[in-house]
């Protein structure tokens, strides 16, 4: 009996050293979206593994892990897993706050992140607004400042730093109304209860088209072609934006940084052909996305960037449990 | 007329994509056939048909396809149920319990395959009635809906949680608030959604996103259904059926006007945040028993009392999704499962939903309705034979599904213990009498609530006349008001002299 489970155990020994030697991948490869299923994590992970598969010899199967604080949930459970590139993690800027609010304790360098792309915010008003422009709307707020109600989504999400940022750049103070979630701020400033909202174009799309509101600026250097209609870029209308601006969504994926540089390479080509597809293209353009398509130490400057901008609002906002700089955050 | 022609042109769409769609076949067939026997099993109930499926399905297949699980299984309980009520005078599901009034004497009369008949036939019109009701009503109130600002919903959500204490507590009425305050109270645990503040997290991560709704809604129904159901095993006699189940159009015809105003009062009831199908049935009973002219034979067997039950209970499934869809205020616990569906996929009711959802739950429901008339007409044997296995074979199967589907919604194994606890404090309530629905309306609702009445205020700088400076919001807050003194010893006292003299 002792003998066949030696011998048992030396084949599983010898097996699994096979299976070392093997280029990586050789097994599927599981991606765990910390955000909900029908999400923008989550539906962009789903087409860019779909498109990966086709450059890897393996299939990606992507589920979701949530909840925690920022997602941390789907983090903590990524990072214990071996760092074999067998698991990744799907992820988006707002998982940088995870740990100045206490949900992990690791500064996000833990990744090797690989950026896919994000919605531009913009500004908008209801469609019945008296503002036209965001000079008018901006002169209105300082004639009266911090009464002009303006929605965003939850405190230290990436539309309320927007929204910091052009109070900020433009010399305005707004009456910040948090909401939970980009629909629930869209539907208030539908109703009239908020006169403005910042949130992404791809979350206010369909409310642009079927006029329900009025886009009055982009937070981002360009302008954009819209609905027919060009929305003009707030950088061209107050100098000095850019100080604060663009803060841009970064949504994508990641391994662990300690993985080896045979897997990051994998990777990084599987990945570097799908973005270069027609298929993210058209997706990209249909849903009013911008290709990133930045990967490793260019994708960690931009996470990095975006860690302490957010670390550190937050902090002043208070709504932080742990010192960034206890982390090593720098400050912006 | 021309809005309603509108409507019907794109549910034709929707119907005409879901009937060429041969997986939704799949889909329909199996879920029916599970709703049903969830239904017709006593201890089993179409809550927990739902919620289960949510479980396994929520986030795992398209929402198009989940969504024909979800609502088949719904469709298929709410009938189920009215097996065992017919043939052993046991409720199948609570939704039943009025079917049973009048079914099961005619069961003993020998007329059990009419009495099926009658009932399969009168869930099938009903389901249609609530469904046509859907389609109409859910884009008229999304048109209202479109105006209403926080301090409206934020009174809103309030009334739905009282009313549904009020509405489902069995014993007195003041039970059924505390389960529901207890639920609101359960919401506030996680991160404040205004501030990003952690609340009553004791600094464990995995409470920062607060009580989870699929594993409180396994733990709140699942569990004491369960425990329960193993601790009361007798079973009566099964009567046995003599000819076949066929509907007696005749029969149907005679009785349309019964039919066509319990399928009002049911999508009425089911309309009602957090008021399910049990109370749908009563109220159509009630109301039955005192305009019909056969009022008198009620209990003893008359058609129109089974006919005003299980026409009501299948049409309060329409109306328990208007709410649902316009304002993610569940009409139904069963409807407050689906919630937890469309969570997980981030569809968000109001009135930016996407009208194609709109359109496929209502194409979903015609089908799942046509699928479970047929199938209460050709394979009702089936489930009649299912009636025979013993409860100590399928509970523990149940829970063992319940625990894989919390398990498998992605919050890991804490998940699990949320269920657990909040199946143990669930037990007890029931024990005690504590209605279990408005506790989970709080939880669904209690979010809702806390963040638009936080924003009211601060809108208004803190200022509380919001709440009666609208005129929806002072509507509301009268509605509000007056059912909490309705139950005030004064005004009760008040009430019992006025029906005294």
């Amino acid at each position: 009996m002792k003998a066949i489970i030696a011998s048992a155990a030396a084949a599983l020994t010898f097996l699994s050293a096979t299976a070392q030697a093997q280029e990586y991948p050789f097994r599927d490869i599981t991606t765990a979206v910390v955000w909900g299923a029908g999400g923008g994590t989550d539906s962009i992970n789903r087409m860019i593994m779909a498109e990966m598969e086709k450059h890897l010899p393996v299939s990606i199967n992507v589920i979701n892990q949530t909840g925690g604080v920022a997602g941390s949930n789907g983090m903590v459970y990524v990072q214990n897993q071996p760092d074999d590139g067998y698991t990744l993690v799907g992820l988006s800027e707002s998982n940088v706050t995870a740990a100045v609010q206490g949900g992990w304790d690791q500064k996000f360098d833990f990744w090797y992140p690989f950026i896919v792309g994000g919605s531009p915010d913009l500004i908008s008003v209801p469609a019945d607004s008296p503002y036209n422009t965001l000079e008018e709307l901006v002169d209105a707020a300082k004639a009266a400042p911090g009464t002009i109600p303006a929605a965003a989504s939850g405190a230290g999400s990436i539309h309320h730093l927007n929204l910091l940022a052009i109070e900020n750049g433009a010399g305005a103070t707004f009456k910040f109304i948090p909401y939970e979630g980009s629909a629930a701020g869209q539907e208030a400033a539908m109703a009239g209860e908020v006169a403005l909202v910042v949130t992404s174009l791809a979350e206010q799309a369909p409310l642009i088209e079927g006029g329900k509101l009025k886009p009055l600026a982009m937070l981002t250097p360009d302008a954009a072609e819209f609905n027919g209609s060009t929305i003009p870029s707030a950088f061209d209308i107050y100098d000095g934006l850019d100080q604060y601006l663009p803060l841009k969504q970064a949504i994508g994926f990641a391994v662990h940084e300690s993985a080896s540089d045979e897997v990051k390479a994998a990777l990084t080509d599987a990945f570097d052909k799908a973005i270069a597809s027609d298929t993210v293209a058209a997706w990209a353009a249909a849903n009013n996305y911008d290709v990133g398509g930045q990967s490793g130490e260019e994708a960690q400057a931009l996470f990095s960037k975006l860690e302490s901008t957010f670390a550190y609002t937050l902090q002043e906002l208070g709504a932080t449990s742990v010192d960034p700089m206890s982390l090593g955050i720098e400050k912006p | 007329m021309e809005f309603a022609l509108t409507q019907l042109a794109g549910f034709g769409g929707a119907f005409w994509d879901l009937i060429t769609d041969p997986v939704a076949y799949v889909y329909i067939v199996v879920s029916v056939f599970l709703g049903i026997v969830f239904g017709a099993l006593p201890g089993l109930t179409a809550t927990l048909a739902v919620t289960i499926l949510t479980g396994f399905f929520g986030n795992k297949i398209p929402l198009d396809y989940s969504l024909i699980a979800l609502l088949g299984a719904y469709v298929g309980a709410i009938y189920g149920g009215s097996y065992p009520s017919i043939l052993l005078n046991i409720p199948g599901t609570a939704a039943s319990a009025a079917t049973a009034m009048d079914g099961h004497p005619l069961a003993k009369a020998g007329r059990g395959a009419e009495a099926l008949g009658l009932t399969t036939t009168a869930s099938f019109i009903g389901t249609l009635i609530g469904t046509f009701a859907l389609l109409i009503f859910v884009w008229l109130l999304l048109l209202i809906s479109q105006s209403i600002a926080s301090p409206e919903k934020a009174l809103l959500a309030l009334f739905g949680i009282l009313l549904s204490g009020t509405l489902m507590s069995e014993d007195i009425v003041v039970k059924g608030w505390i389960a529901g305050l207890a639920g609101l109270a359960m919401a506030m645990v996680g991160l404040d959604p205004l501030l990003s503040e952690p609340r009553y997290t004791f600094g464990w991560s995995y409470l920062f996103s607060g009580f989870q709704v699929v594993p409180v809604l396994m733990g709140a129904f699942a569990v004491p259904q369960i425990i329960d159901g193993l601790r009361h095993m007798d079973m009566g006699q099964i009567i046995s059926l003599k000819g076949r189940i066929l509907p007696n159009l005749p029969v149907i015809r005679r009785h349309m006007p019964t039919i066509a105003r319990s399928g009002v009062i049911g999508t009425g009831v089911g309309a009602l945040p957090g008021v399910g199908e049990d109370v749908a049935g009563w109220v159509s009973y009630g109301v039955g028993k005192s305009v019909s002219s056969d009022g008198k034979n009620f209990g003893k067997g008359s058609m129109e009392g089974l006919l005003s039950s299980e026409t009501a209970n299948n049409a309060c499934i329409g109306g328990a999704l208007i709410p649902l869809l316009v304002l993610g205020i569940p009409g139904s616990p069963p409807a407050a499962a689906l919630m937890g569906a469309f969570k997980l996929n981030n569809i968000i009711p109001g009135p930016t939903i996407d009208p194609a959802i709109i359109l496929r739950v209502v194409a979903i429901m015609v089908l799942a309705s046509f699928t479970m008339f047929l199938m209460g007409l050709f394979t009702a044997r089936i489930f009649i034979q299912i009636l025979r296995i013993p409860q100590t074979v399928f509970l523990p199967v149940v829970m063992v599904l319940t625990t894989i589907g919390s398990f498998s919604v992605g919050g890991g194994i804490n998940d699990l213990y949320l269920m657990l606890g909040v199946g143990a404090v669930a037990y007890f309530m029931n024990l005690m009498k504590y209605p279990i629905a408005p506790l989970v309306i709080g939880v669904i609702l209690g979010g809702l609530f806390d963040e638009t009445f936080r924003r009211s205020l601060l809108l208004s700088d803190g200022d509380l006349s919001v709440f009666v400076s609208r005129p929806g919001a002072a509507i509301l807050l009268t509605l509000n008001i007056a059912l909490t003194l309705s139950q005030a010893p004064v005004v009760k006292r008040g009430f019992a002299k006025i029906r005294g003299t």
